[in-house]
């Protein structure tokens, strides 16, 4: 199935599938982070943009609502996974990289900064879902596959595939894509100044549009750098394709639940 | 628009469903050796997953559409949707599948053709 997508969906001989497969992890002139912003803009921003990022172009009630259940359990998974990489590293630039991380999308820095966990939970009541019943509603099963691997990751593997397999993907909302070959934003810019949505929506999607530049590429930096002087390039690159996999599923997962909203 | 299963008279004279000459009946990768009974013939599939994948659209079409045989059903998309239409004589019926990572029918929704 991996081969099926990422490669060809061609039987090949071992010689030819060994060179596609080199060619496909070779980082030729690029790093580990333009590697993987590549990976990442051809599964979810090429040619067919993820239906999840289409649908949140001009969003329906539906979708945020879909994107706000899901996504209350993906946040939590965070904060234990960012923790897991602060307690296996015994570098210091990425013990403070991650706890700026996890106060912004989970402590907050008080009522004036509150975290993109809060804003996540008001813009569900700004739609009319109470954060209480958003809090008992349990995953779906989607979902909840793809929190246990990146916890098994997060837990079992080395804390820089950790690293990129975790900020890795949020080059969703990093604006910056768009220069980088990406055809679409995470969603239309222009919602921020409509009134197409709440006002808590926007300040949900605007935060991430302004913190998810510098999450995802601080954090890349500091995988390459790792990466490179311990000499685990490779197993970066296997982990973080993994990780994408999961979020591919992830957020299929967030339009499913979002249908239950549809006629609501 | 690829067509993957056509209607054909089989060698016991009864209607059945014909498999691409090449590659698995669902996704027509040509990796794995996944061979199962499908609709009464052996069908070749890339791996398990793909198989449970095209015995639930099967049951789903027959279900939905209330024929016990289907001739043809052509799709385009890929694992994340795909948008179909299944064929049995002069009748029409399409829809949009998408499954989940187990093969199950995540979304199903008949569409006007």
């Amino acid at each position: 199935m991996w081969l099926n997508r990422n490669i060809t969906k061609t039987k090949t001989d071992p010689k030819i599938l060994a060179k596609l497969l080199g060619k496909f992890f070779d980082l030729g002139e690029e790093n580990l982070q333009s590697w993987v912003k590549h990976r990442f803009i051809e599964k979810f921003y090429g040619p067919r943009p993820h239906p999840f990022v289409e649908a949140l172009q001009h969003p329906s009630r539906a979708t945020l609502l879909g994107y706000v259940v899901e996504h209350q359990h993906f946040l939590k998974q965070w904060v234990r996974s960012c923790s897991f990489i602060m307690a296996r590293t015994d570098a210091t630039d990425v013990v403070l990289y991650e706890l700026d991380n996890i106060n912004t999308e989970f402590g907050g820095m008080g009522p004036g900064r509150p975290s993109h966990y809060e804003l996540l939970l008001r813009m569900g009541e700004s739609l009319g879902l109470e954060r209480r019943k958003v809090l008992a509603t349990p995953p779906l099963l989607e979902t909840k596959e793809a929190l246990q691997l990146w916890d098994g990751i997060c837990q079992k593997d080395h804390w820089v595939e950790a690293m990129v397999a975790m900020h890795g993907l949020e080059l969703i909302a990093n604006r910056n894509l768009r220069k980088e070959g990406a055809r679409v934003h995470y969603f239309d810019p222009t919602i921020l100044e409509s009134e197409t949505v709440t006002e808590a929506t926007k300040a949900f999607l605007r935060e991430g549009y302004e913190a998810d530049v510098g999450h995802s590429e601080e954090a890349l930096d500091l995988a390459t750098k790792y990466a490179g002087q311990l000499s685990i390039l490779e197993d970066v690159q296997a982990t973080f394709m993994k990780s994408i996999d999961a979020f591919d599923h992830y957020l299929m997962a967030r339009l499913e639940r979002s249908r239950q909203f549809e006629s609501s | 628009m690829r067509s993957i299963t056509i209607s054909w008279l089989g060698w016991r004279e009864v209607d059945s469903l014909r498999v691409p000459e090449k590659g698995c009946a669902l996704c027509e990768a040509t990796w794995g050796d996944y061979w199962e009974d499908v609709e009464g013939q052996r069908m070749f599939f890339c791996c398990d997953i793909c198989a449970v994948e095209f015995k639930n659209m099967i049951r789903e079409i027959k279900d939905q559409t209330g024929w016990n045989i289907i001739d043809e059903i052509k799709m385009t998309g890929d694992y994340r949707g795909r948008d179909c239409i299944a064929l049995r004589n002069s009748e029409k019926y399409h829809f949009f599948i998408r499954f989940g990572s187990r093969g199950q029918i995540e979304a199903f929704m008949a569409k006007i053709g």
